[in-house]
């Protein structure tokens, strides 16, 4: 070979290898030293199997053998592959397969410096990646806790307005995880899916504003209480709207029409089917089968099996016929929800 | 003798260096070094009064940095995903990993490595992803290669589903 190349190999810490079969390559020119412990110097005429050396080139030969059958001239490397040498050190190598001269060439080339430098750049980004990665997650659970005492609050909150006619505090947190389960099947999300596990259990604040001798009578309301008890639902949106808080705005939705109905025969709006939030459809839904299923001072609870076929007798009429079958597929989860929150009196007790 | 080559795969920063650091050298180092390139180790063990060379290829991690070259996967006869249990996210990582080598190499056997087991207390996985890899068919361990936990038999574990 030319001695000036043989020198540009040699500074440029590459050996030049002729394939002379499919095994067996021949070095060409001067061995470079850091090859030395890996070939021996004792190959004799300096012919060997590369990949014996170099398992790493089991990855490459077989695209190398190709590159070389299509004689291509534009080089194919192997990716970088670390050995360790004599004194311990890692060396980055290189292969590259072209073809050249009408002959297949295989060069091998310690990276040097090259590959210190991409180490480096690489360690970098990868700890920058991480220090992100921790704060991130550090957010993401801070955030998390908010949310759940934000909730708690709200419920704490809630449960306290509704303390006068004995809602519960297990009642106002079982209506926000139904509609929850309804929302999450119905593909919203997340985000959505929490604001209206807040949102649904306050459908019923604005019972703040009437007064205890019609909120908590007996018998049947004469017309004109009637018409007082229904004013419910536009204090409660007034008390919940103008907030900028989605969870509230979607309370407030939700406080307005929980008493609409599909057939456009509810209160206050006289709302028709989609034109009644679908937020307060869901919660409409569900507080009706709580409120069935759960015994009250004026009535005794119902088993499921009654409460659904009721339920069913109004779906289409005061029900979101289509809400009500995705409430029926889900009605096991209902259940598991319904028993495993249970009226924990210690919300009342504690107050 | 027989050789084997296998493969530790997943995101970076999992531990995968330090499980074969740990396997071959029985050494542990808290520095983290990024690993650039592939390294193969090699580790000499007997099964059945038989010796086989395992030939151990660490495959730098997966990020958007560096993709696993198909290549690499060439010639192995089993695989060990590696996943962080204190970042989620590296689950997820696995798990695509674990799809792409089924795509371009077909059923090998396999396990995955829930690794940095000696921090269980600030492990993240949630239900959904220990669900996903129970669900992938390959065993489930937990390793630690900082405390020398089941490494060694993760390895093994390996090496008899091959059916050597
Ligand atoms: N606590 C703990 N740290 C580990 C364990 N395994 C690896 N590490 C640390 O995790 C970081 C990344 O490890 P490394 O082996 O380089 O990961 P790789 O990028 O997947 O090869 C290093 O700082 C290691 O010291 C382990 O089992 N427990
Ligand atoms: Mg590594």
């Amino acid at each position: 070979m030319d001695s000036l190349f043989a020198s540009i190999y040699h500074t440029l810490n590459i050996a030049v290898f002729l394939r002379r079969d499919e095994q067996c390559f021949a070095l060409q020119a001067q061995m470079p030293e850091w090859l030395m412990f890996f070939l021996g110097t004792s190959i004799a005429p300096q012919t060997c199997d590369l990949t014996d050396v170099f398992p790493y080139l089991t990855c490459f030969m077989d695209d190398a053998e190709q590159h070389w059958q299509a004689k291509r001239s534009a080089p194919l490397t192997s990716g970088v592959w670390v050995e360790t040498n004599e004194l311990g050190q890692e060396l980055a190598l290189e292969a590259t397969a072209l073809w050249a001269d009408g002959q297949a060439i295989l060069l091998l080339q310690d990276l040097g410096e090259k590959y210190r430098q991409e180490v480096s750049r690489l360690q970098q980004v990868r700890d920058g990646l991480l220090t992100q990665e921790k704060l991130e997650n550090e957010v993401q659970k801070r955030t998390l806790k908010l949310k759940q005492r934000e909730e708690e609050i709200a419920i704490k909150l809630v449960s306290l307005t509704s303390y006068r006619d004995e809602e519960t505090g297990a009642h106002v947190r079982r209506i926000g995880l139904y509609a929850a389960a309804m929302a999450k099947a119905l593909g919203w999300p997340v985000c959505q899916i929490d604001d209206i596990r807040m949102a649904a259990p306050m459908h019923d604040l604005g019972k703040i504003g009437i007064p205890d001798k019609i909120l908590l009578k007996k018998g049947k309301l004469t017309e004109v209480e009637f018409s007082i008890m229904k004013r419910h639902t536009e204090i409660g949106a007034k008390m919940l709207q103008d907030s900028n808080i989605p969870a509230l705005d979607m309370a407030a939705e939700i406080a307005l029409c929980h008493h609409e109905k599909w057939d456009g025969s509810g209160y206050p709006r006289e709302l028709h089917g989609e034109e009644i939030p679908l937020a307060a459809r869901i919660t409409t839904i569900v507080d009706i089968y709580d409120a069935l299923v759960h015994e009250r001072v004026y009535k005794k609870a119902m088993c499921e099996k009654e409460a659904v076929e009721l339920m069913s007798s109004m779906a289409g009429a005061h029900l979101d016929p289509q809400l009500f079958r995705v409430f029926m597929e889900l009605l096991p989860v209902m259940r598991r929800i319904r028993t495993e929150v249970h009226e924990i009196d210690d919300l009342i007790v504690s107050y | 003798m027989i050789q084997k080559k296998i493969c530790l795969l997943g995101a970076f920063s999992v531990g995968k260096t330090s499980l074969i650091r740990r396997y071959v050298d029985s050494l542990f180092t808290d520095k983290y070094l990024t690993t650039v390139g592939v390294k193969i180790d090699k580790k000499t063990l007997q099964v059945d009064g038989q010796d086989i060379t395992l030939m151990i290829w660490d495959i730098a991690g997966e990020d958007d940095l560096t993709n696993i070259r198909t290549a690499y996967l060439r010639g192995m006869s089993g695989y060990i995903l590696v996943v962080d249990g204190t970042r989620p996210h590296t689950c997820d990582t696995a798990l695509s990993i674990h799809r792409m080598v089924r795509e371009t190499v077909g059923d090998l056997p396999a396990l995955f490595a829930l690794n940095k087991a000696d921090l269980k207390t600030q492990w993240q996985l949630d239900a959904n992803q220990l669900k996903q890899l129970q669900q992938s068919g390959c065993p489930l361990l937990e390793t630690s290669a900082k405390q020398d936990a089941g490494v060694e038999d993760m390895f093994h574990q390996l090496v008899r589903h091959m059916g050597v």
